[in-house]
């Protein structure tokens, strides 16, 4: 039933918005929570409880019981007292067998008594097996809400950073006041209100006899609040916890914010506790505040005679609120000795009493009676003693009523204090609980610090010990789980003494409200049980987040980091099939219409070996090594030996870690005295690179070493007719004598500068080609093109895979594994021992004088059937025992048999039969044999003696790896793609006076950036790295002719976005987790930070925003700044 | 009704007592001493108990009884393992856990729903049929599984080719399962206490006396007891408490976090583990959904939850059924667990005579609880280390010969 | 989440960090024993209480060393390798 104005402060009564509870069609008032709309239209029944299918209705309607959790649009287990009432919604009642009013489940109700605390570890075992068959019934009779996942709604959500100075959570009259009082020392403040206007309890209890003050103080506040302007004000909105360093989860409607905060202060007050006696959860029992809420807020009258137990004074405001709305007050149960009586709350009483209301002194509830399963009477009793069971007692009166109020006490709300460190104390003598111990600049204020009391706390009103025991029980301790007082005491007397065993075997406090109505009661009925006090029984450790929430909630919209080379439209265009390798998209293989995979990539390893193919392996690793140390570091680093590498030549690189085990492989080609270029797995190469930079710190060698991985576009061009076709398109005298196998050239094909090494993976004559990443499609083409008179064809990972078997060539990670060592690989030839040290060489040292097991081999099957191929992983057995496996295995097309790699006994020798274990079980015989199976001479990298006319190419245009950019994104915020731009990376020991010698402005430290006087920028990213934006002019630089500077490819390695435009930062600040404030990062500011999971670099320099980011990545970042411009709304 | 609940509802006053022993002091001196009252100490010491009759134990824990990482795991079970001698521990384990609510008179709840692992790369296919073909041919229930096959088995599973990094074939686990995990703790604790075995909460070891190499003590913050042995089993102290003993671990100590959401009607059977995507998610007998993953990225004493986890699993598990969207995340929680080099555990003898090790159990002990404590008791008893767990000893970091299953725990649990 | 003070780069989120170990002086790979050396790699002090680490940043691939109590999780300090760390 619905009160008049002005109750229902909250909805809008000219706006009616209609839904439908289980299927009846009911309507409510914009501003009504489900639940108030609910009540409003006289709905008796809401939900039913977890085990006992108890009718129930509503107790906190702050969203804090789990007895108004309901169905709303196909979302399960809805707060309905929480949730905005909305057009067309249907609601439905949940965990009933039946309908809600008939609910079969209830029946279980019958079978309490044989339900102690624990029961389900008390039985159904026995005999042995039988739980499985009562875990399917029990499985039934589980949860709450029904999720139906084809009807799951897609909600966009976001997440965004917010950096403020100072954070206040909740907007009640504590909260108000400390945001004003801190925002006057003139600091920002975020004020957070989880209702939709600010005020807290201010709008709906009273303080005062008229009821005048609350709101008074209430419109006050707020209007002081609207006008100051270092306050920025969200509503709606709820702290979810609190996480070191103050980072604050923000919640507000479909986004999360991650606020960073410099100081904290919670003031989101207490939580109202019921009290706890027999029947203590009939729908019309509801607490205190929660009847105010509905009365004031909602103008919904839950009842019309009400009985209100009393353990304080807020429940003769209620009393007088109640009267106001027009709600017969039968009785007001005074359970304390002596009321206090003085100051403004003896007013409160006063009046009460001059409005004829019967005070019943002497007397506590004994139970509350239903009629039709709603309240309709309680029973009192003569005062008992402070027990947790009662045998006697003395029977008084029953008064009838349909509402019955309990204002016993509060509990502070101690879970965020408590996840951020404090600890909650209780002082048995002021009945009071208090938080000590909290970090810096994390305050608290209001009750929450467990003194009651608008400017004088005082200790806050609950009462010590609002538990009446029945000799029937069915007194709700925890109106979640359906825990009655008997179950804590007997879950005690089994021996669950600490009340963390408490809660796990009875589940209290487990249930969707996590203890916030239990907590209080269950530790004073434990501390009781145990003979020992409150403070040392304490509560269950409290943990995030404060209020249940969605996955979709902290999931936010999803971002997967892609890399993408300059090729990879192109592999598209040509049907790949792509597979990942780390954040990369590689081909696998090109099938044609019609293709299945084997034949595709038979065909493509056939047309290898028969012609030429090509293949894109941009993914791997490039690591610049320069400066006088550089062969030292490799010295080091590696397995092998490469002081005396000639330049121009490269050599195989192993590498392990300090346990002995091979963790990644690759080339390290020799360009100067000082400078290397290494290359390295394609998921290897990050961490290799950290690694490597690790070392060095410690080494302290005169050496740079830069990642360049993203920087060079590279294909492999492989086949017999490799050169042919290169050599059209190059000037490089391709011929045995110039360019030699394992020779490093630097030139140019195609018009592209390249860098050319000659490579066997494959086991054919080959040419990696490395270019710059913005040229690589132009690469990619001009081979094809070329390469069509000689039957040239892409091939992909699958391919490049078995060709390299055929070889008898390892990949690191198929064939080796976190165990894998040295001598297992039988690969002495890449180790040096003529060197001081390398990492790993200890360990190994020490494993090799210990038994070998293993040890990696080839070997074949004498069948050309494909069915007869091992698959990789299955089992090498010695007799019954696993001595192996085979890790890498296929049909060889090139030698019409099946040839593969496995771990085989130390002991085995070529020649050797061994047994694979396949098809569960079945043995299949393999030989031993030596590796390579395919051109065991090297034959295949004879360099054909042709010569041909070089195709004259001029340098093509560069390509940025965005493709259909748009600069104005919307949302005022425009994104101009200057990826073609010049611009340059200088780095090395002398590179800042190098650039100063230049008579440039050179930033004084890292991480700032000057404008120059032809407008280009120069940002300094470290003492020896600059990043050179607008001109190229400095590649190339070696002003001494040393490598104590150089210009990095930064062009090519680094996408650069430029954004303008009017919420250009707000985008920055919403994605980016460092402070982007405007007082925080000025102009000439440089950040090297992430962005949607990846690395940027991002220079404020005269109002626009330049964004560098890897380039293989740069469609990928470009996309997430769209999307989250679009869901922006600014 | 089972008629074990009849007793309840028929007797007029509760007939409970107290499971684990009423509370007493600490008696001067103990045959045997266990420092950690979680599952593998209470496991220890309930064999110790009935299989070699020594029943003067005492039971330390600084805490409350399985208030450790017993309360805190996600009461996984399963015995796909990669090496062989992980395989033949875990699967001694699981057939304990077959028979462990009869023996010890407590319902542990165990049930095996089985447990699917997901590879979502070709590289981890070929991780899966390794640990499939160890697990066949060392008895265990194992098998690759693709598409349609993953689609019946989990009927709401994405399986679609759209995703990000779709699913590519996944490992069947018919033996996985899970049991209530405090149970565990408290049917041994319970059955060790009925044989006089004494648990003490509450109690923080501070110190051990050692002489000339051998134990001889353990000093308590409720006062010093002699003891002729020692074991320590304190999973995510394990360094802490070694290092007073003097001996060194290869242990690093890294917070494992997880979460828990509403209860909501069963939809998802079996246990299933996406290493790639650093999750996995089943659904309890309450209805709950239990999501966990990786460890965190750095070592902690600390059982503090972040955000960034909850995030990140989040997102995960919506990866894998995105009509978990609106389910409601209603608790998080960490453990701390003791990673070592291998991902397996550090089990037997110490440099200290007498004095026992069973630690190193990272985010994978409450399956081995039956099985170490039955080992270890073994042990202890008779000084003759089991064959299942000579090959976990401290010592084999120092012959240079590990037992490596990295392959064989990512979030798989 | 917490934040780290890298010495280069400022206050950032932790997770823009990678953990890189405990710091340690290197034994003598040639004099040291085999039991010394295993413990090197193998063994560390895992104390609970302040530790010397090694932390990354990242998006700048910067090295350096922080202390941190790893009860508290609290970084008591944080700073560059040597004196003349980022001559690089």
């Amino acid at each position: 039933m619905r009160l008049s104005a002005p109750f229902g402060t909250r909805i809008k009564r000219d706006t009616r918005v209609f839904f439908s509870f289980n299927g009846t069609r009911l309507n409510g008032f914009e501003g009504d929570t489900v639940a108030s709309a609910l009540l409003a239209a006289d709905v008796q029944l809401m939900s039913r409880s977890f085990k006992y299918h108890r009718p129930r209705l509503g107790l906190t309607f702050a969203g804090d019981d789990a007895a108004t959790l309901v169905t709303i649009d196909h979302r399960a287990n809805c707060f309905a007292d929480t949730e905005t009432l909305g057009q067309a919604m249907e609601v439905t009642s949940q965990n009933h067998l039946g309908s809600l009013e008939h609910d079969l489940g209830a029946a279980i109700g019958l079978l309490a008594r044989f339900l102690p605390v624990g029961f389900y570890y008390k039985a159904f075992y026995r005999p042995k097996g039988i739980w499985e068959l009562w875990a399917k019934f029990f499985r039934r009779s589980a949860g709450l809400g029904r999720i139906n996942p084809s009807k799951q709604k897609v909600v966009p959500r976001t997440k965004r950073y917010l950096h403020v100075d100072h954070l206040v959570v909740g907007g009640g009259y504590h909260g108000m006041r400390a945001a004003l009082d801190i925002a006057n020392d003139g600091k920002s403040v975020l004020l957070v209100e989880q209702d939709p206007v600010l005020g807290g309890s201010l709008l709906y209890s009273r303080i005062d006899p008229e009821g005048v003050v609350a709101g008074r103080l209430a419109q006050e506040l707020i209007g002081q609040i609207e006008t100051n302007s270092n306050i920025e004000v969200m509503t709606t909105a709820h702290c979810n916890g609190w996480y070191a360093d103050h980072y604050v989860p923000i919640l507000q409607g479909h986004n999360l914010f991650k606020i960073r905060a410099s100081g904290v202060t919670l003031a989101t007050g207490s939580l109202e506790q019921p009290a706890v006696f027999r029947n203590n959860d009939l729908p019309g029992v509801m607490l205190g505040s929660g009847v105010q809420r509905l009365v004031h807020l909602y103008g919904v009258k839950a009842g019309h005679r009400a009985v209100i137990i009393a353990g304080n004074d807020e429940a003769y405001g209620l009393a007088l609120d109640l009267l106001d709305a027009d709600i017969e007050v039968a009785a007001i149960i005074e359970l304390r000795a002596e009321p206090v009586k003085s100051g403004t709350r003896s007013a409160l009483m006063e009046s009460v009493v001059e409005r004829g209301v019967r005070i019943i002194t002497g007397a506590e509830p004994h139970a509350a009676v239903a009629r039709r399963g709603h309240l309709s009477a309680i029973q009192l009793r003569g005062q008992a003693s402070k027990e947790v069971h009662v045998a006697q007692y003395e029977p008084l009166e029953t008064i009838e009523c349909d509402l019955l109020c309990s204002s016993v006490g509060f509990l502070p709300q101690y879970q965020i204090p408590c996840q951020a460190g404090a600890r909650l104390r209780f002082d048995e003598e002021d009945n009071c609980f208090t938080l000590d111990g909290l970090p810096r600049g994390f305050q608290l204020a209001g009750s929450i610090t467990g003194k009651w009391g608008l400017d004088e706390p005082a200790p806050d009103p609950s009462h010590s010990w609002p538990i009446f025991p029945h000799p029937q029980g069915k007194e709700f301790v925890d109106q979640d789980e359906d825990l009655q007082i008997v179950d804590i005491v007997n879950a005690v007397a089994d021996g669950f003494t600490h009340v963390q065993l408490v809660k796990r075997y009875s589940t209290v406090g487990m249930g969707p409200s996590q203890g916030r109505h239990s907590a209080l009661a269950t530790a004073k009925i434990t501390a009781a049980a145990n003979r020992t006090t409150i403070d040392e029984t304490g509560v269950t450790t409290a943990r995030p987040p404060l209020r249940a929430e969605p996955l979709a909630a902290s999931a936010g919209e999803v971002f997967f980091p892609a890399r993408l080379s300059s090729m990879h439209e192109a592999h598209s265009k040509l049907g790949a099939q792509f597979l990942h390798a780390g954040t990369w998209y590689r081909p696998a293989c090109y099938p044609r219409p019609g293709e299945d995979r084997i034949a595709c990539i038979e065909r493509e390893v056939i047309n290898v070996r028969r012609n030429v193919g090509m293949i894109d392996l941009s993914t791997l690793g490039g690591i610049d090594i320069r400066g006088p140390d550089a062969s030292e570091l490799l010295n080091r680093l590696y397995t092998g030996g490469f002081k005396g590498l000639a330049i121009g030549k490269s050599k195989y690189a192993l590498m392990c870690n300090e346990a002995g085990v091979v963790i990644d492989d690759g080339v390290a080609a020799r360009l100067a005295e000082t400078h290397f270029y290494v290359t390295a797995t394609t998921t290897g190469v990050e961490n290799v690179y950290r690694q490597m930079l690790k070392w060095n710190v410690q080494w302290q060698l005169d050496v740079d070493i830069t990642n360049v991985t993203s920087a060079y576009c590279v294909v492999n061009l492989a086949g017999p007719k490799s050169k042919e076709v290169l050599a059209r398109l190059t000037t490089t005298d391709l011929d045995e004598d110039a360019f030699p196998y394992l020779g490093v050239r630097e030139g140019e094909v195609a018009g592209i500068p390249a860098r050319l090494l000659r490579v066997g993976f494959v086991g054919e004559l080959g040419y990696e080609i490395h270019v710059p990443q913005t040229l690589g499609r132009h690469l990619w083409e001009a081979l094809a093109a070329v390469g069509a008179t000689f039957d040239i064809a892409p091939f992909g990972v699958e391919a490049q895979r078995l060709l390299r078997l055929e070889k008898g060539h390892i990949i690191i990670g198929q064939d080796t594994d976190a165990m894998t060592h040295l001598r297992e690989l039988e690969m002495s030839w890449a180790v040096s021992r003529k060197k001081p040290f390398f990492i790993g060489d200890r360990t190994t040292a020490e494993i090799d004088t210990t038994r070998m097991t293993r040890r990696l081999a080839g070997f074949t099957v004498e069948s050309a059937n494909r069915m007869d191929v091992p698959q990789e992983s299955q089992l090498v057995l010695e007799g019954d025992r696993m001595a192996g496996r085979v890790t890498s295995a296929a049909y060889s097309p090139t030698l019409d048999k099946i040839v593969g790699l496995a771990y085989v006994p130390a002991t085995s020798a070529e020649g050797d039969t061994i047994t694979i274990r396949v098809d569960h079980g079945h043995g299949l015989q393999a030989t031993l044999c030596e590796l390579p199976f395919y051109d065991p001479q090297t034959e295949r990298q004879r360099v054909p003696d042709i010569s041909v006319d070089v195709i004259e190419e001029t340098l093509p245009e560069r390509t940025s790896l965005i493709s259909g950019s748009r600069s104005d994104l919307g949302n005022g915020v425009v994104i101009v793609d200057r990826t073609l731009s010049d611009r340059c990376g200088i780095r090395g020991r002398t590179a800042a006076s190098w650039l100063e010698s230049l008579s440039m402005l050179v930033p004084d430290k890292p991480n700032c950036a000057q404008v120059q006087k032809d407008g280009t920028l120069l940002a300094r990213l470290s003492v020896g790295e600059f990043l050179f934006l607008g001109s190229s002019n400095y590649l190339g630089c070696h002003p001494d002719g040393a490598d104590s500077n150089y210009s990095l490819p930064r062009a090519d390695s680094h996408a650069w976005l430029v954004l303008s435009g009017a919420h250009s930062r707000e985008l920055l600040q919403a994605v980016c987790s460092i402070d982007l404030r405007p007082r925080s990062f000025l102009d000439g500011d440089v950040a090297q930070t992430l962005m949607f999971g990846i690395s940027v670099i991002l220079i404020q320099s005269e109002g626009i925003f330049h964004l560098c980011a890897d380039i293989t990545s740069s469609q990928y970042l470009y996309d997430a700044l769209g999307e989250s411009i679009n869901s922006m709304s600014i | 009704m089972p008629f074990g609940l009849l007793k309840y509802g028929l007797a007029r006053t509760y007939p409970g007592k107290n499971l684990f022993g009423e509370s007493r002091s600490l008696k001067q001196s103990y045959d045997v001493v266990i420092i950690g009252a979680g599952g593998h100490g209470a496991a220890c010491a309930y064999y110790l108990a009935k299989e070699y009759g020594i029943t003067n134990v005492a039971v330390l824990d600084k805490g409350y009884l399985g208030g450790g990482n017993t309360a805190r795991n996600t009461a996984v079970l399963r015995s796909n393992y990669l090496t062989e001698e992980g395989v033949a521990f875990y699967k001694a384990s699981l057939e304990l856990y077959k028979s462990l609510s009869n023996e010890l008179g407590l319902n542990i709840m165990f049930e095996q729903r089985g447990q699917l692992t997901l590879a979502h790369s070709d590289a981890a296919v070929r991780n899966l049929r390794w640990r499939a073909e160890v697990n066949q041919h060392l008895g265990v229930r194992s098998e690759l599984m693709f598409n349609d096959e993953i689609a019946q088995m989990v009927p709401h599973l994405r399986m679609d080719t759209a995703a990000r990094y779709p699913i590519l074939a996944g490992l069947w686990h018919a033996d996985g399962g899970t049991a209530r995990h405090d149970a565990v703790v408290w049917g041994y604790a319970k059955e060790a206490a009925a044989r006089g075995v004494e648990f003490h909460q509450l109690t923080e070891a501070t110190g051990i006396d050692i002489d000339h190499g051998k134990v001889t003590g353990v000093r308590t913050t409720r006062g010093d007891i002699s003891c002729g042995k020692v074991i320590q089993a304190v999973a995510g102290s394990s360094s802490v408490v070694g290092n007073m003993a003097g001996i060194k671990l290869p242990i690093h100590t890294f917070p494992l976090q997880a979460m828990v959401t509403q209860p909501y009607k069963p939809l998802l059977e079996p246990h299933i583990s996406s290493p790639h995507h650093h999750v996995y998610i089943h659904q309890t007998s309450r209805g709950e959904f239990v999501i966990g993953g990786g460890s965190d990225p750095y070592p902690l004493y600390n059982t503090r939850a972040t955000l960034p986890m909850r995030e990140t699993l989040s997102a995960a598990v919506l990866e894998l059924f995105p009509f978990l969207r609106e389910a409601r995340v209603m608790r998080q929680w960490a453990g701390i667990t003791d990673m070592t080099p291998d991902y397996s555990p550090i089990m037997g003898e110490s440099p200290v005579q007498n004095y026992y090790l069973d630690a190193g159990w990272g985010t994978w002990g409450f399956k081995a609880t039956p099985i170490s404590g039955m080992t270890m008791a073994e042990l202890v008893a008779t000084d003759r280390v089991p064959e299942l767990i000579a090959p976990f000893s401290l010592d084999r970091f120092y012959r240079f010969e590990q037992v490596n299953e990295a392959g064989a725990t990512a979030a798989s649990h | 989440m917490k934040t780290l003070l890298c010495p280069l780069n400022g206050i950032r989120n932790i997770d823009e960090f990678i953990y890189g170990g405990e710091y340690h002086v290197e034994p003598d790979r040639k004099q040291v024993d085999r039991k010394a050396w295993a413990e090197h790699v193998f063994f560390d002090t895992n104390s609970a209480g302040v530790v010397t680490e090694w932390w990354c940043h990242t998006p700048s691939s910067f090295w350096f060393l922080a202390d941190r109590d790893t009860v508290t999780d609290e970084v008591i300090n944080t700073y560059p390798f040597s004196i003349d760390p980022v001559e690089r």
